[in-house]
């Protein structure tokens, strides 16, 4: 179950780096989230049970529910189509499958270094780091402002990822302190995109270019 | 209120003196270092509590900004005491986290577009910043696992260092530097942290360019420290001098071509972030330089950032070409300019000369020729760039219009005076209190 979550989490990267409708992006972001719980479950059941039930409400009610619908609700349902950046429809695809491989054969490579279940950690590795990458990517190559947040949350995604591969090891407080960080950054970031929208015409990042030498 | 939590800062800190070296709890110690430079806090965030009642006043800001600004302060102010005193590697990273969103308030206050688009992006590359730290210690916990159990303690890694897979611990550094260059204002995440000194009120920008700059050094020496008796110390040590070398050549172009003075200080910051770290990178005299340069930067830049805020309200700009004469406009504002540049230059009997020459000890000591060249270029670069900038604002008669002398207020500019006075004192006598505290503080690191 864990292998089959794994991969629908990769083909859900793949994904996310050729989407041109932003509302798939939330529905993306929603399916990561049940993904992310389930992992979570199947991985954790060992650890105390306020523990695993503070990472699956962290997953479930935020991660696949509230952010979501959050992100809808700032975007009034008004943007549709984001703007592309210089790699564009199936060259991103490309792109994303070349760090997805890569970062396969860099987790292989590093296959001795790690813990003696090391198979794995292996599959969290190379999910994790590939939406590390892939998130960066998603944030460089779009102009719009909701494109970056979702980058942003791809790379958390990515980060909640190998904090699985430690598993039951890291300590439940800095579980906490990810869920509280994540929660205020997405709630400022969102106050401030309402802003951004009132100042700026359009949620282009082509925009922000007031400041400058 | 603002004050009020001053004083309870300065009662924190009696209360940690006769503690020093001892833990307080499971995440929390007494540590001379963090005494050091929460010293340095409690003595900007008074100052700039002083500076910015005046500019509510000037200003005529809303009841309600200005308590906002308050609650932001406080909650900079601690997240930065959390950074200064923890001794676990999770909890720094949710105080480094902690701050950006601090910082956000703070740098929100004038509620302009400007303001805007600089909070959002700090914000933004900041969290991104702080999610690779954190990957950093997710490595440093791939790591540890291998000993059997994970501890994130300082001194519990520390012990096991040694016994680390030095892979991980590579990872684990250059990610933790990636992601807090963006607090130290080092490349490369280092234009966001320009934009925020820009947007945001000069005594935001002056707790941005000292007080966080030094939360960011903070937070990498403790991964230094902690991996300073395994063998990659000097694979740290040549990455933190790439950092420095980059941060400085970036710091050299970008002062050249800048016309906004508060951008020139950011910048100028920037030159000092990179200096200190490329002391940090050579060790023994180096450690010392770095944290002496970082003490004495904190107390000019904040002088100077506070300063340009008068010179704001008297002039209604920011760029040089539109300031001029400052020194015959207001003497004293612009005596404090004068020898606040003379200090950033590092010109005697700016205590900064004392921290520079060190680094170049240092450097000269380790047989590290073509750096000290490099960085004594760079330098000169920053200098000339610096010079053309700040002689022409603080001598030069230029078509200056809408001087309103209304700004000039010579309470405000005799306190600057006073922080820029701190450091030519221990430019020129060395007092040994700060000497020895400094020495303390590093002992534990390799010579």
């Amino acid at each position: 179950m864990i292998n089959f979550l794994i991969i629908i989490f990769i083909i859900s990267l793949i994904y996310l780096a050729k989407v041109e409708m932003v509302k798939s992006y939330f529905t993306l972001m929603a399916i990561q989230g049940l993904i992310l719980f389930g992992l979570a479950y199947f991985e954790l059941q060992e650890i105390d049970l306020v523990h695993l039930l503070l990472i699956l409400l962290e997953t479930l009610v935020f991660k696949a529910i509230f952010v979501p619908i959050f992100l809808q609700r700032i975007t009034k349902n008004q943007i549709h189509r984001h703007h592309n950046g210089p790699i564009k429809g199936y060259y991103s695809v490309l792109t994303a499958v070349v760090i997805i491989i890569g970062c396969f054969m860099i987790s292989y490579v590093l296959h001795d270094q790690l813990k003696s279940d090391a198979d794995q950690q292996v599959k969290y590795f190379t999910a994790a780091t590939s939406s590390l990458l892939v998130g960066l990517f998603i944030a460089i190559n779009n102009r719009d402002l909701v494109t970056h947040l979702i980058g942003y949350l791809v790379i958390e995604n990515g980060i909640f990822l190998l904090s699985l591969a430690l598993g039951s090891e890291m300590p439940m407080f800095v579980n906490s302190a990810i869920l509280l960080d994540i929660f205020t950054s997405v709630l400022i970031m969102g106050i401030f995109f309402n802003k951004m929208k009132d100042y700026f015409q359009n949620a282009n990042a082509g925009q922000l270019s007031q400041l400058k030498d | 209120m603002v004050f009020g939590y001053v004083t309870l800062m300065v009662s924190l800190g009696i209360y940690l003196v006769p503690l020093l070296g001892q833990t307080l709890n499971e995440y929390f110690f007494s540590d001379r270092l963090g005494l050091i430079f929460y010293l340095v806090l409690i003595l900007v965030s008074l100052f700039s509590a002083i500076h910015y009642v005046k500019f509510v006043n000037d200003r005529k800001v809303k009841e309600a900004d200005v308590a906002l600004h308050n609650a932001g302060t406080i909650f900079f102010t601690g997240a930065i005491v959390g950074v200064l005193f923890t001794s676990h590697f999770g909890i720094l990273w949710a105080f480094m986290e902690a701050t950006t969103l601090g910082a956000s308030i703070l740098i929100y206050h004038n509620r302009n577009q400007d303001a805007l688009e600089a909070t959002w992006k700090y914000l933004y590359v900041c969290s991104i910043g702080i999610a690779i730290a954190f990957a950093g210690i997710l490595f440093l916990g791939f790591a540890a696992q291998q000993t059997g159990h994970i501890d994130f303690t300082f001194s519990a890694i520390k012990t096991e260092a040694a016994n680390l897979n030095t892979i991980w611990l590579k990872a684990c550094f250059l990610l933790v530097i990636t992601g807090f260059s963006v607090k130290m204002g080092l490349v490369p995440l280092f234009n966001v942290d320009i934009d925020a000194k820009d947007a945001s009120p000069s005594q935001v920008g002056a707790s941005l360019s000292s007080v966080l700059m030094n939360a960011g050094f903070v937070a990498i020496y403790r991964f230094y420290e902690a991996f300073s008796a395994t063998s990659i110390l000097p694979w740290m040590n040549k990455l933190l001098m790439l950092t420095g070398l980059l941060s400085l050549f970036f710091a050299a172009v970008y002062v050249l071509r800048v016309k906004n003075v508060k951008r020139m200080f950011a910048y100028s910051s920037m030159e000092h972030a990179s200096l200190v770290i490329i002391a940090f990178s050579c060790g023994g005299l180096g450690y010392f330089a770095a944290i002496l340069h970082l003490v004495m930067h904190s107390l000019v830049k904040s002088s100077l950032f506070f300063q340009v805020s008068q010179m704001h309200r008297i002039f209604s700009s920011k760029l040089d070409e539109n300031i001029g004469s400052y020194l015959r406009v207001n003497p004293l504002g612009g005596l404090v300019m004068l020898l606040g540049f003379l200090s950033i230059i590092a010109m005697p009997p700016s205590g900064m000369l004392i921290s520079e020459l060190y680094m170049f000890q240092a450097l000269i000591a380790k047989d590290y020729w073509w750096v000290a060249l490099i960085v004594l270029m760079l330098v000169l670069i920053i200098i000339y760039g610096l010079a053309v900038k700040m002689l022409g604002i603080i001598f030069l008669k230029k078509n200056s219009a809408n001087i309103n002398l209304d700004g000039a207020t010579p309470y405000e500019s005799a306190l600057q005076l006073a922080l820029i006075v701190i450091v030519f004192y221990i430019g020129l006598f060395r007092p040994p209190i700060i000497v020895e505290s400094i020495q303390l503080a590093i002992q534990s690191l390799p010579i």
